[in-house]
């Protein structure tokens, strides 16, 4: 359980129905800076690909001139994740594939103000 | 990507791991400095220096982890400008490796460290098993000796 200055961030977005992990991850590196994990789900895996993902993203949109990125979603057959970042710290939020992601969404943009 | 490697069975899981883990460069050595196996050097000069310089950071790594947490530390990064390296130790039961990584704005710490342990996992699958010998003289290496001599001398 996160114990840190962003536990209420992440407390805020585990809280949505369907969802089964937060992160907040360093862009840059792809490490862990907070969790809110259930056992046995490997943070670290998610977290590393997710940055990648984004910071992928995030040049792709730069170099299309279409400005920052505000949201990620990725789709796939067992579940969806979704990113927004703020400097060099992301959300990652990992949801069922039934979730709500409207309702993540919102809450996931809110989080990311409080970022910094 | 070149590839080159003493021990074949060390290869294919290297240029996987490379080219998951968009690295760079990849250095596989026995902690003595020997290089097992490497992956994008274009110069054998630049690999030996490599792996010189690596198995005595390893070496420094190690002794400060046993001087402060009373066991060697088994993972070692260091952030550059524009590349960055990720040193870690292969434990393949039998022996140890270094791996050294070099990567850039391509890849994270984070790929390197979850590829790292997907390489750690298929090198120890890949390894051959140690062979076991038997004793270095018989256990009725004396019985055969006399046995030879007598032979030998028209004794028996």
């Amino acid at each position: 359980m996160s114990t840190s200055s962003f536990a209420t961030v992440l407390a805020s977005i585990s809280r949505q129905r369907g969802v089964r992990a937060s992160l907040i991850v360093s862009e840059s590196d792809g490490l862990i800076v907070d969790a809110a994990l259930r056992f046995g789900q490997d943070g670290d895996r998610v977290a590393a690909l997710a940055a990648s993902l984004y910071r992928k993203a995030r040049l792709s949109a730069g170099a299309a001139w279409l400005g920052d990125v505000a949201f990620l979603q990725l789709d796939a057959d067992r579940g969806r994740i979704c990113v927004a970042g703020r400097g060099d710290l992301i959300i990652v939020v990992v949801a069922e594939p039934a979730a709500n992601v409207g309702l993540i969404r919102v809450e996931l943009l809110k989080a990311v103000e409080s970022l910094e | 990507m070149i590839i080159a490697s003493v021990e074949a069975w060390v290869e294919a899981p290297l240029a996987r791991y490379v080219e998951e883990a968009r690295a760079r460069l990849a250095l596989l050595l026995h902690p003595s400095g020997q290089v097992v196996a490497q992956a994008g050097f274009t110069r054998a000069v630049d690999v030996m220096t490599a792996c010189a310089l690596a198995a005595a950071v390893n070496a420094t790594a190690s002794e400060l982890g046993r001087q402060v947490d009373g066991k060697a530390f088994h993972g070692l990064f260091h952030s550059g400008a524009e590349k960055q390296f990720h040193l870690g130790s292969v434990d393949l039961g039998a022996a140890t490796y270094i791996c050294l990584t070099v990567f850039d704005g391509e890849s994270s710490l984070g790929l390197v460290r979850m590829y790292f342990g997907d390489l750690c996992r298929e090198l120890k699958a890949a390894a051959p098993q140690p062979v076991t010998r038997g004793p270095a003289l018989g256990l009725d290496f004396e019985r055969d000796l006399n046995k030879n001599l007598a032979a030998l001398f028209g004794r028996a």
